[in-house]
């Protein structure tokens, strides 16, 4: 095959442009949905934590330390859900066109990724009303989120394919997404004694929980983040992306016969 | 490097999974794993096929179902990877295996095309000059800009035929779609597919209609079960392979049969006056009414089905025949059950008993449904004449679809 191989990042745009205007025709509110999503989780998690189950109440401007934690929450969930279903969401079109299938989990996730931009940065500019003025630390939070973002690609990919042999993997990625939820540190800071600390140490070996660290103490605490984020957040997204392309590659010529 | 438009494929064999307990569930897989339920066969779609196609060649794939067609077409076009051996391709490869899929309803056409000509591995830079001359081939520049969810089927078929050809492809595969939208637009697709083949582009064309892979194709490629059987000129493999598949009426007996996958099936058929009351002997002048309750197994229905008749002398040799595509009437189409009307107004000159046949397929998507040859007896009476019967007139329609 020669020449007729569609350009990868052309192909990728291409996608997720696609699945950012479909999601939002027809829809009042539009775009702001993506901003709208994190705020009222944070609200209800607001109401729940500070007023039902006292905990966050120590800690100061609580629902803006736990929009930041939730956006990026919202784009690592969001993106495993959307791009689980994604090969299968589009049979037609695999089995009569030829392209690079992984462009299609990966653009589910390019397109929650641009939320994901567009969130943070407004979020950054509440926190700067708010008297959380960005440090020097705040250029940390860019690599951290590419590497977030290759490792949720990685997840995608062994995912999309898995789906298409068993449709539990959708089921499935739901219910671990809800306890992932709670055993990352989304809700809750670290290193303030709020967990055991076994809980703390094993917390290390959670593969976002380093990026939710980076993310909480370069926004928030406006602070370097600790060194054992980089190497977890590192190791993680280099073996979790690598095992990702290869379940992908290993499944994909099969896959398109089966779907 | 080979020219563009050259096709090599080299020992070529596909493999098919084939479960006999199909599970999609993990509750399925656990509980298959401790009784071993769970039994895959591989199933050779191809087997050590080889060929070679030069630029400029328009070669039909011909064969039954089943036989490798829609594979070879699919590994040409690079969405399998051969199991075994190699496939070689080079130029621009225009599939039109299915016309639109990539269009996403809630997008506008011209959206719809530069998403499509980005899978096709086109820029906006590339296809920004080839928009007018698609929109306008396909008569829909006053609709690029609505969400192809309005658009009509027969819009959205020729929007993606205009794509799928507009790219200049040095080899173009088409798997039987040259029925698209009406009468006029169909002739237009064929004229471009000849031009195609007039400007020395490379087709492989799988069709089950000969007439056209006589039109279109000087080679023929004869495959069955995954094998070649015969590669050679048009006229040599199409006579082969219609003497082996159809052999004449003559040779068969002509004692009623009933063949067919039956996913779309007649239940109960009357043959009656065109007045719905049975009848033993057909006048001239009366039309002969065939009303049917069909019913299909197929989940969310069929449709484009073609509902055909023919008439057989009593030593089987076929009268005449024809069908509702044939003869430019609705195709039928059914959710799980239909009554349908087909009347045939005959003109008799030569009186008889004959032997009526229906048939239901899809010749689209190449499946014979349901076919009863030789099944209904019929008396034709009238004046004696020379050639014994034509056709007067013939409709079909749907009386009740449920």
């Amino acid at each position: 095959m020669s020449g007729t191989r569609p350009g990868i990042a052309l192909l990728l745009a291409s996608l997720a442009a696609k699945e950012l205007k479909v999601r939002y025709k027809r829809s009042l509110l539009g775009f702001a949905w993506f901003l709208l999503k994190p705020v009222f989780n944070m609200v209800v998690f607001t109401v729940v934590f500070t007023r039902i189950i006292r905990f966050g109440g120590d800690i100061e401007h609580y629902p803006l330390f736990l929009l930041t934690g939730l956006l990026v929450w919202n784009f690592f969930s969001s993106s495993l859900t959307a791009s689980t279903t994604s090969l299968l969401d589009n049979t037609r079109l695999i089995r009569s066109i030829s392209f690079p299938r992984a462009v299609l989990p990966a653009a589910s996730v390019a397109a929650n990724a641009v939320h994901l931009l567009l969130a943070l940065l407004v979020t950054e500019a509440l926190l700067w009303g708010f008297g959380h003025a960005p440090s020097a630390s705040i250029a940390a939070l860019v690599p951290a989120v590419l590497l977030l973002m290759a490792m949720t690609t990685g997840i995608s990919l062994a995912l999309s394919v898995w789906n298409v042999y068993l449709r539990d993997v959708s089921q499935l990625v739901e219910v671990v997404l809800l306890a992932w939820f709670y055993a990352s540190p989304v809700i809750y800071p670290l290193g303030t004694g709020l967990l055991p600390p076994g809980a703390e140490a094993a917390m290390r070996f959670n593969p976002v929980a380093g990026a939710f660290e980076i993310v909480h103490s370069t926004m928030y605490c406006g602070t370097w983040p600790p060194s054992w984020c980089w190497i977890s957040l590192c190791a993680w997204t280099a073996v979790l992306l690598l095992a990702g392309f290869a379940a992908f590659r290993a499944a994909e010529p099969a896959v398109v016969k089966e779907l | 490097m080979a020219a563009p438009g050259s096709v090599r494929f080299n020992g070529v064999g596909l493999d098919y999974r084939i479960f006999h307990d199909r599970t999609s569930s993990l509750f399925e897989a656990m509980s298959n794993l401790f009784n071993r339920r769970t039994r895959s066969e591989k199933l050779k779609a191809l087997d050590g096929v080889t060929f070679s196609v030069g630029p400029g060649e328009a070669v039909a794939l011909l064969g039954p179902n089943g036989a490798g067609k829609s594979s070879t077409l699919k590994l040409l076009a690079g969405i399998y990877r051969p199991s075994r051996g190699s496939v070689e391709t080079s130029g621009r490869i225009a599939s039109l295996l299915d016309l639109g899929v990539g269009f996403h309803p809630e997008l506008t056409g011209l959206e719809n095309l530069y998403l499509n000509g980005a899978l096709l591995g086109l820029g906006r830079r590339d296809m920004e000059p080839l928009i007018p001359g698609i929109a306008s081939f396909a008569g829909l520049e006053r609709f690029l800009d609505t969400p192809v969810k309005f658009y009509s089927s027969g819009m959205f078929m020729r929007l993606g035929f205009s794509l799928a050809t507009a790219v200049e492809p040095d080899l173009l595969l088409i798997d039987e779609v040259l029925a698209v939208g009406d009468a006029e637009f169909q002739q237009r697709c064929q004229d471009r597919i000849y031009g195609f083949r007039g400007t020395g582009r490379t087709i492989v064309f799988v069709s089950h209609d000969p007439a056209a892979v006589r039109r279109l194709c000087d080679r023929a490629i004869w495959l069955g079960d995954g094998r070649i059987v015969m590669d050679g000129p048009v006229q040599d493999v199409l006579s082969a392979y219609m003497s082996s598949t159809a052999p004449g009426p003559r040779a068969v007996s002509c004692s009623p049969r009933e063949w067919g996958t039956r996913e779309v099936r007649f239940d109960r058929v009357d043959i009656t006056g065109g007045d719905d009351l049975p009848v033993a002997s057909f006048e001239p002048g009366r039309t002969l009414r065939v009303r049917a309750e069909i019913s299909t197994s197929l989940p969310g229905g069929a449709d484009g089905i073609v509902f055909g008749f023919s008439l057989h002398r009593p030593d089987g040799e076929m009268v005449i025949g024809s069908n509702n595509l044939e003869l430019n009437e609705p195709l039928l189409s059914l959710e799980s059950r239909a009554v349908v009307c087909m009347d045939i107004d005959l003109e008799t000159l030569e009186p008889g008993a004959y032997l009526l046949g229906l048939a239901l397929t899809d010749p689209v998507r190449g499946r014979d449904y349901h076919w009863q040859d030789y099944y209904y007896p019929v008396a034709l009476s009238g004046e004696r004449h020379d050639p014994p019967v034509r056709l007067r007139k013939a409709s079909w329609r749907t009386e009740q679809s449920v």
